[in-house]
C-alpha cells in the first residue's frame, strides 16, 4: 500500500512540476521526497523508479496519441531503432532510472539521521 | 557504514545525472531529449494545438494582428512598417528559426560549430575563403553609410526574431537543436545581409578554370566551335530585334593578352547545384481572357526541408504585400500586392572572375601589378570547431579580392595563387529593392527599386493592375571586353581589370513588348545586337523555347492555362534528339527482344515526361549514355573541364554526324556520331536490366525519385522521399531528383487580384507538425492553394489568431 502511494505521489510530483523544471530538479525534489517519506531503500527504489517511469511513459504516449504526429516514428528511424515503440520504452526505462536513485538517494540521506540502525539489508 | 552505502549511492546517482546530460560523440544528451515535458515528444505537437491569442512583443507602436489561415499562413497587420517587420521577425522565428539560423550559420562558414568532421571544416573554410561573411560586412556598412531607413527596419527585424528567442521555452526549441545540442544565438541584421550574399552565393557559378583548361586544350577555334556563345537558334529574354534606347559606354579591349597558360589540375570552386534555374512570364490583357495581366514565376532550386520559403502577408494601412518571402530577409521575395506583382528568374552571367596572383616572396606581403608591387592584407579566419580548438585560417586579400586557393588550402593545387574578383564583396542593399516592390505601385516604383539591386542577378518580371507588363535583368554587371574573364587573367597586367560596370539603365530590359508577353527561364539576356558582352556558361535552351512558343501561340488565357504551363512536362530536348538518335541506330538492335521493346516504346512517346510514362527513363539514359561517350576523350582529362553542352550537342549530331568532333583521337577506327549512340543503346540496355532486376518499375516518377531533403542529410526521416511528379531539368515543369520549382505562383491583376501559390514543404519548420511537409503532395498534383489577399477581420478560413503587443 504504501508502495504504491509512494509510486503514484512520485508520478504526480513528476506531472505536477517537471513542465517548469529540468530533469535534474526533478530528481533532487523525488530525493527530497523519498528522504521525506522515509520509506525503506528498495520500496523507495522501486515505487521512486516506477513513479517516474511511468509518468515519464504515460507522457510520452498522450502526446504521441493526441498529436497523430509521425515525429516519435521519425525521431525512432533517426536513432536507429526503426520505429516509436523502443523510444518510448527508452524514455520509460530513462524516467525509471532516474527516479529510482534519486529516490534511493533520498531514503539512504534520511537514515544517515537515524539514531538507531535500521539495517534491514545487512544484518 | 550508512555513510559509505550513502556516498555510493550518491555518487552513482549524481554520475548518472550527468550521463544521461553529456553527449556522447554525436549522441545528443539523452535526458533532454527524451524528457517528454522539454525534449523531442514536445515538438510533436503542431502549432494550431499551442495557438495562443496574445504574445508579448515589445518596442512596438501599436497593437500587431497575425491572422493564420487554414495552411499556417500568417497574416501580419502592422500600423507602419517598424511594426510591421518586427512582427515579421518574430513570426517567421516562431515557425523558421532553425532553419534560418542554419543557412546563416553556413554563409558565415560555421558549421563547424554544429556538425562534427572534417567535411564540415572544409566547406567552412571554403565560404570564408570566397568571402561571403567579409561582403556581408561590407554590405551592413554600406546599408548603414546609405541607407539608414533600411538598416533601422532590419534592425527592428532582429529585434523581433531576438524577443522570440528570448521568450523560446525549452519545449518549444527547435527539434534540431535538439538532436544536435545547441542552442540558437542572437540574431542580428548582419545575418539577414548574410543570407542574400548566401542567396549570390547559391545562384551564381562561373568556370574560368574550366574554360582555361579547354582553351589550352582544344584551341580557341574548337572551343568556339563546341562551346559558341550564341549558339544558332537562342530565344533570348528580351525580345529579338528590341531596340536599345541608349549610347553604350566604350569597352577597350587590349590588344594583346597574356592568359596564364597553365593546365590547371586543381578542384574548381562549387557551383550553383544543378537544376537551380527558374521560369517567369507574364502576359497582357490583350492575350487574357478576361483582359488583366496575368504573371508567373517558378524558381528551381534544391528541394529542401524547411522550404526556403515562407509565404506571408505583409499589411500596413498604405500597403498590403503576400507572396514567399525568405526566413531572415525583410519583407516578400516573390509576391505582390494590391497593385502590381513581381518574381524572379536567375540571371545567370560570369560576374565572378579570377586573377592569377605573383607574390613578391613568400611572406606574401606583396604582389605584382603592373611595374608596382601591391601590398596585401591578411584576415584570420578562427574557425570554432565542436569539440575541439579553433582552426584558425589566414586568407589574403588583393584589391581583386581574397586569394581563395593558396599553399594551405586545396591539396592537390598547382603552384599558383588566385584571388577571386566578385560583385558580392562589394558594398550593396538588395534588400532595399525588395522593401520597395512590396511598396510599389507602378512600373516607375518597379525600376526605381531594382536600381539598388546587385547580386546575385535577377531577371525581374513584373506585370501592373494598370495593365503593364515588363522584364529587366537586373544586377551589378561589369564591363567587360569580348572575351574577358572567360578565362583566368593575370592579375599583374592591369589591362585585365573589369573597366567599370553597365550602368542601370542600359541593363537589358522591356516594357510592354508587342508580342503581348515578357518571359525568362535563364537563357541569353538579349539577342546579339545588345552592345555588351554577356558570357555565360549555363543558359539554358529548352525551357525558354517551349515556354515562347506556349505563350506565343495562346490566347484567351487564364490563370489554369498558366497553372498548367508551369506543371507543363514537355520534354523538348527529347523531342529533339531522340528523332535523330532512332535514326541513327538504325536496325543494330533488331534480334534483341529487350531492344525491340524499348524503341517501340520510345517510338510511341509523345515527348511528356508524366510520372506514369516509361520513355522519359528510357531516353534519359540512351541520351545520358550517349553523351558521356560522345564526350569521352575530354571528360577523360584530368584537368577540370565542362562538357559541351545538349544543345550544342544535338545540334552537331544533326548538322555533322560524320564531322571530326565525334572522332576518338586514341582509337585508329574513325567514330562518328552513330557509333556512340549506339554505344549508348548498349549501356541502355545494360542499365535496364539491371533495373528491372533490382526495382522492376521504371516509370518515370520511380525512376528519377524526386525527394525533398531534410537540410542536414543525415537526417533522412525527416526528408520526404519518392515524391510522385512529373518534369525534369529542361523542363517547364523541372522537377528532377533533387530540385525544381521551389515556388509556384500565378497571379491575375484585375479589378480583385486573384492569386494563387505552392511550394513543396509546409509552413513549418518543425518535423513533427502536421504543417511540416502537407503542401508536397498538393504541388506534386500542380494544384495551388489561394493566396488572395486577406483583410485583417476576414473569418472564413482562420486557423487562429493572435495579438502582439
Amino acid at each position: 500500500m504504501k508502495f504504491l502511494l509512494f509510486t503514484f505521489l512520485t508520478a504526480v510530483l513528476v506531472i505536477l512540476f517537471n513542465p517548469f523544471l529540468p530533469y535534474w530538479s526533478v530528481m533532487i525534489l523525488i530525493a527530497i521526497f523519498a528522504a521525506l517519506s522515509g520509506n525503506k531503500g528498495a520500496v523507495a527504489f522501486f515505487a521512486g523508479g516506477l513513479g517516474m517511469g511511468l509518468a515519464w511513459l504515460s507522457q510520452s504516449i498522450y502526446i504521441s496519441t493526441f498529436s497523430g504526429s509521425s515525429l516519435p516514428d521519425k525521431m525512432g528511424e533517426l536513432m536507429g531503432f526503426g520505429s516509436e515503440m523502443p523510444l518510448l520504452a527508452i524514455t520509460g526505462v530513462l524516467g525509471f532510472l532516474l527516479g529510482a536513485f534519486s529516490a534511493w538517494t533520498g531514503s539512504l540521506f534520511r537514515k544517515l539521521f537515524k539514531r538507531k540502525p535500521d539495517n534491514i539489508y545487512g544484518a | 557504514m550508512k555513510y559509505i552505502g550513502f556516498f555510493v549511492v550518491l555518487a552513482l546517482t549524481i554520475a548518472l545525472g550527468v550521463a544521461v546530460s553529456t553527449p556522447f560523440g554525436a549522441i545528443p544528451p539523452l535526458a533532454p531529449l527524451l524528457d517528454p515535458n522539454h525534449g523531442f515528444w514536445q515538438n510533436s505537437i503542431s502549432e494550431d494545438e499551442l495557438a495562443q491569442d496574445e504574445l508579448r512583443l515589445d518596442n512596438l507602436s501599436s497593437e500587431v494582428q497575425v491572422v493564420y489561415d487554414e495552411n499556417l499562413i500568417p497574416h501580419i497587420f502592422a500600423n507602419n512598417e517598424a511594426d510591421l517587420y518586427r512582427a515579421q521577425g518574430y513570426i517567421t522565428a516562431k515557425h523558421r528559426l532553425w532553419q534560418m539560423e542554419f543557412q546563416t550559420m553556413a554563409a558565415a562558414g560555421r558549421i563547424s560549430e554544429i556538425i562534427v568532421g572534417p567535411l564540415a571544416l572544409d566547406l567552412d573554410r571554403m565560404t570564408r575563403r570566397k568571402g561571403l561573411a567579409y561582403g556581408a560586412e561590407k554590405g551592413i556598412k554600406f546599408a548603414q553609410e546609405t541607407d539608414p531607413e533600411t538598416y533601422a527596419l532590419l534592425e527592428a527585424y532582429a529585434d523581433g526574431v531576438n524577443q522570440y528567442i528570448d521568450q523560446l521555452e525549452d519545449a518549444q526549441l527547435p527539434i534540431e537543436y535538439k538532436i544536435l545540442n545547441y542552442r540558437p544565438e542572437p540574431w542580428s541584421a548582419f545575418k539577414s545581409i548574410l543570407l542574400l550574399k548566401y542567396m549570390t552565393d547559391m545562384l551564381v557559378g562561373d568556370r574560368d578554370l574550366e574554360y582555361s583548361n579547354l582553351r589550352k586544350i582544344l584551341g580557341e577555334v574548337m572551343l568556339d566551335k563546341l562551346y559558341p556563345e550564341y549558339p544558332i537558334g537562342v530565344e533570348p529574354i528580351i525580345e529579338a530585334g528590341h531596340k536599345w534606347d541608349f549610347n553604350p559606354l566604350e569597352v577597350t579591349r587590349p590588344d594583346s593578352i597574356n592568359y596564364p597558360d597553365d593546365q590547371l589540375v586543381i578542384d574548381p570552386l562549387p557551383q550553383p547545384a544543378d537544376g537551380t534555374g527558374s521560369n517567369n512570364w507574364a502576359v497582357s490583357g490583350s492575350k487574357t481572357k478576361n483582359g488583366n495581366p496575368i504573371l508567373a514565376n517558378d524558381p528551381h532550386l534544391s528541394l529542401n526541408l524547411p522550404s526556403l520559403w515562407y509565404s506571408m502577408q505583409l499589411t500596413t494601412p498604405n500597403h498590403s504585400v503576400k507572396g514567399a518571402t525568405l526566413p531572415g530577409a525583410l519583407g516578400v521575395i516573390s509576391g505582390f500586392n494590391e497593385n502590381i506583382a513581381w518574381g524572379v528568374t536567375n540571371a545567370t552571367r560570369d560576374t565572378r572572375d579570377w586573377y592569377k596572383i605573383t607574390f613578391q616572396d613568400n611572406s606574401r606581403k606583396a604582389y605584382r601589378y603592373g611595374e608596382k608591387w601591391e601590398q596585401t592584407t591578411f584576415r584570420i579566419e578562427e574557425i570554432k570547431v565542436k569539440g575541439e580548438l579553433a582552426f584558425m585560417d589566414t586568407v589574403v586579400y588583393t584589391h581583386y579580392g581574397p586569394v581563395v586557393y593558396d599553399k594551405t588550402f586545396n591539396a592537390n593545387r598547382q603552384d599558383v595563387n588566385f584571388a577571386l574578383k566578385w560583385n558580392v564583396h562589394e558594398g550593396s542593399n538588395e534588400q532595399k529593392t525588395f522593401l520597395k516592390l512590396n511598396t510599389g505601385k507602378n512600373h516607375e516604383d518597379y525600376n526605381a527599386a531594382l536600381d539598388n539591386y546587385t547580386a546575385p542577378a535577377q531577371n525581374f518580371v513584373f506585370a501592373s493592375k494598370s495593365g503593364d507588363i515588363a522584364m529587366r535583368i537586373q544586377g551589378k554587371f561589369p564591363l567587360k571586353w569580348k572575351g574577358q574573364g572567360k578565362f583566368f587573367m593575370d592579375g599583374a597586367d592591369p589591362r585585365m581589370e573589369w573597366q567599370g560596370y553597365i550602368p542601370n539603365e542600359h541593363n537589358a530590359s522591356t516594357l510592354n513588348p508587342e508580342r503581348g508577353f515578357v518571359s525568362s527561364a535563364n537563357q541569353h539576356p538579349a539577342d546579339s545586337t545588345y552592345p555588351y558582352y554577356v558570357f555565360d556558361n549555363s543558359y539554358e535552351f529548352y525551357r525558354n523555347r517551349r515556354l515562347n512558343n506556349k505563350l506565343s501561340e495562346m490566347s484567351n488565357i487564364t490563370v489554369e492555362d498558366m497553372q498548367g504551363l508551369q506543371f507543363d512536362d514537355y520534354y523538348l530536348h527529347a523531342s529533339e534528339a531522340l528523332p535523330i538518335m532512332l535514326e541513327l541506330i538504325g536496325s543494330d538492335f533488331e534480334n534483341d527482344a529487350e531492344a525491340k521493346k524499348y524503341i517501340s516504346i520510345l517510338k510511341q512517346w509523345d515527348f511528356y515526361a508524366d510520372p506514369n510514362q516509361k520513355a522519359p527513363t528510357l531516353f534519359y539514359i540512351w541520351w545520358r549514355e550517349s553523351y558521356s561517350q560522345i564526350w569521352k576523350e575530354l571528360s577523360e582529362n584530368l584537368a577540370p573541364v565542362v562538357l559541351p553542352n545538349y544543345y550544342q550537342t544535338v545540334l552537331l549530331m544533326k548538322n555533322e554526324p560524320s564531322g571530326e568532333v565525334f572522332d576518338l583521337k586514341k582509337t585508329s577506327e574513325l567514330e562518328t556520331v552513330a557509333t556512340h549512340v549506339k554505344i549508348g543503346f548498349s549501356g541502355l540496355l545494360e542499365a535496364m536490366k539491371k533495373w528491372e532486376a533490382e526495382e522492376g518499375d521504371f516509370s518515370w516518377a520511380n525512376y528519377k525519385r524526386t525527394k525533398i531533403q531534410h537540410l542536414v542529410p543525415q537526417f533522412n526521416s525527416f526528408s520526404v522521399e519518392n515524391v510522385y511528379t512529373g518534369g525534369g531539368a529542361g523542363i517547364l515543369n523541372a522537377t528532377s531528383g533533387r530540385s525544381g520549382a521551389s515556388w509556384r505562383m500565378v497571379v491575375e491583376l484585375g479589378a480583385e487580384i486573384k492569386a494563387f501559390g505552392i511550394y513543396p514543404g509546409g509552413q513549418s519548420g518543425n518535423p513533427g507538425s502536421k504543417f511540416y511537409s502537407n503542401f508536397i503532395p498538393i504541388w506534386a498534383n500542380g494544384e495551388y492553394l489561394n493566396f488572395d489577399l486577406r483583410t485583417a477581420n476576414q473569418e472564413e478560413g482562420v486557423l487562429f489568431k493572435t495579438r502582439l503587443n
